[in-house]
């Protein structure tokens, strides 16, 4: 049979966890959102010629399009 | 018991004020929005992209499928009990894995192409090599005591996994051990991210909840909340900067990373289907998104509009993934297809 006391040190020792987590978290050097959003805009503008499902793939080098044969009559 | 009492008390007083210190922080930073940044940027229009082929083979619900690095070998898993390897540039199966638990729920293919791994409600991760002459069992990764929600491939010598006991685990393939348990999740851990890097991952759980770790440390590093509901789906941002997340909650969100908050949100009132999987396009524009009504519905990530939709499947999108080259992006279904669309 668990003593009480065991028991409500369990607890503890899980809250404490929970406090050194917090700790860890709360100290992080946050940066303003109007600097990483522009970060973010900036990057999908430097990438969109990068980016073939904004550009559009041509038929010709499109590696899943199904290449229909031609035959000569 | 008293004196634990007090303890008790103090510990809670503490987490008070660290949790009210963590929201000052971020309200600090908050002096922008992502439409605010997003403003001047030009509208993608409607994003129209076309069926190419639709992959049949399974003969039960595909639960999970990942790109090889190579861009143009995929597996995907079925409760079929199957994996099955692809060429979709000719829409040919190439290798046929059988699995001893047929209920799956992720699968991987390592970056070098040699070895692919899967899990389930098996709660184990069993990694193949699929160049030998028949697919052959390398490793069965045993010690979550719940089921395997996700793996990812570091290399052949180690996978990160992500399990309903609440963990994610690195694990040493060459023994066949864990090396690190990253505990800090309350719910189910359903899926997870490698950075690019691969310093870091994120992950996002039933407790609604997404955490970036450092890898090598073991330590969660930052918690993301906002959803009400399970993260079934994480992504970075081809940045690294940002993460995105895909809930049960019927919504997708943009966290970024050194704002450590919520930047942009993706939902929409005619929505009222749970995410379920999701992927990026090349730029980070355009997301991906799986969803429960059975559509891949398409997201401008920057002006938070709905530009598109991948229609076709009969039964819930259950994963999506984009290639490393970005050509286009195949949907898995529990309608047991799979298609590519560009």
């Amino acid at each position: 049979m668990m003593s009480g006391r065991t028991c409500s040190s369990g607890h503890v020792v899980q809250a404490q966890k929970l406090v050194d987590q917090l700790r860890v978290e709360a100290g992080m050097e946050r940066i303003k959102i109007s600097l990483t959003a522009a970060d973010l805009v900036r990057f999908c503008q430097d990438h969109r010629r990068s980016d073939p499902l904004l550009t559009g793939i041509s038929a010709s080098s499109n590696p899943f399009k199904d290449k229909k044969t031609c035959r000569l009559l | 018991m008293a004196a634990e009492k007090a303890e008790m008390d103090a510990l809670k007083k503490e987490c008070d004020g660290l949790r009210a210190q963590i929201e000052a922080a971020r309200k600090a930073v908050n002096d922008s929005s992502m439409s605010g940044a997003a403003g001047g940027v030009a509208s993608v229009g409607r994003v129209q992209l076309k069926l190419r082929k639709t992959l049949k083979g399974h003969l039960a619900k595909i639960y999970a499928m990942h790109w090889s690095a190579d861009s143009r070998q995929m597996v995907s898993a079925s409760q079929d009990g199957k994996l099955l390897i692809w060429d979709t540039f000719t829409g040919n199966k190439l290798v046929a894995v059988p699995l001893k638990s047929a209920w799956v729920m992720s699968v991987a293919f390592a970056p070098s192409g040699n070895l692919v791994a899967s899990g389930g409600l098996d709660n184990m991760c069993t990694v193949y090599n699929i160049k030998a002459a028949s697919p052959k069992t390398l490793r069965e990764l045993d010690a979550h005591t719940g089921y395997l929600s996700c793996c990812r491939f570091l290399s052949d010598s180690e996978i990160l996994t992500a399990s309903g006991d609440t963990t994610c685990c690195l694990w040493d393939l060459e023994t066949g051990k864990q090396k690190i348990i990253f505990t800090n999740h309350i719910g189910d851990c359903m899926s997870l991210a490698l950075s690019g890097d691969m310093n870091t991952f994120i992950s996002g759980a039933c407790d609604s909840l997404a955490k970036l770790w450092d890898l090598r440390e073991g330590t969660c590093k930052q918690t993301f909340s906002g959803h009400t509901s399970d993260i079934n789906a994480i992504s970075f941002f081809p940045s690294g900067n940002a993460v995105i997340t895909g809930s049960d909650d019927c919504s997708c969100k943009m966290y970024d990373l050194r704002s450590d908050q919520e930047v942009i949100g993706y939902q929409d009132t005619s929505l009222n289907a749970g995410v379920t999987s999701l992927a990026l396009s090349n730029s980070g524009r355009l997301i991906f998104a799986g969803y429960d009504d059975f559509n891949c519905h398409i997201w401008d990530s920057l002006k938070g509009e709905k530009v598109g939709v991948l229609s076709g499947h009969d039964n819930r999108v259950s994963c999506t993934g984009v290639p490393e080259d970005g050509m286009g992006v195949c949907t898995g279904s529990w309608d047991s297809f799979l298609k590519l669309w560009n």
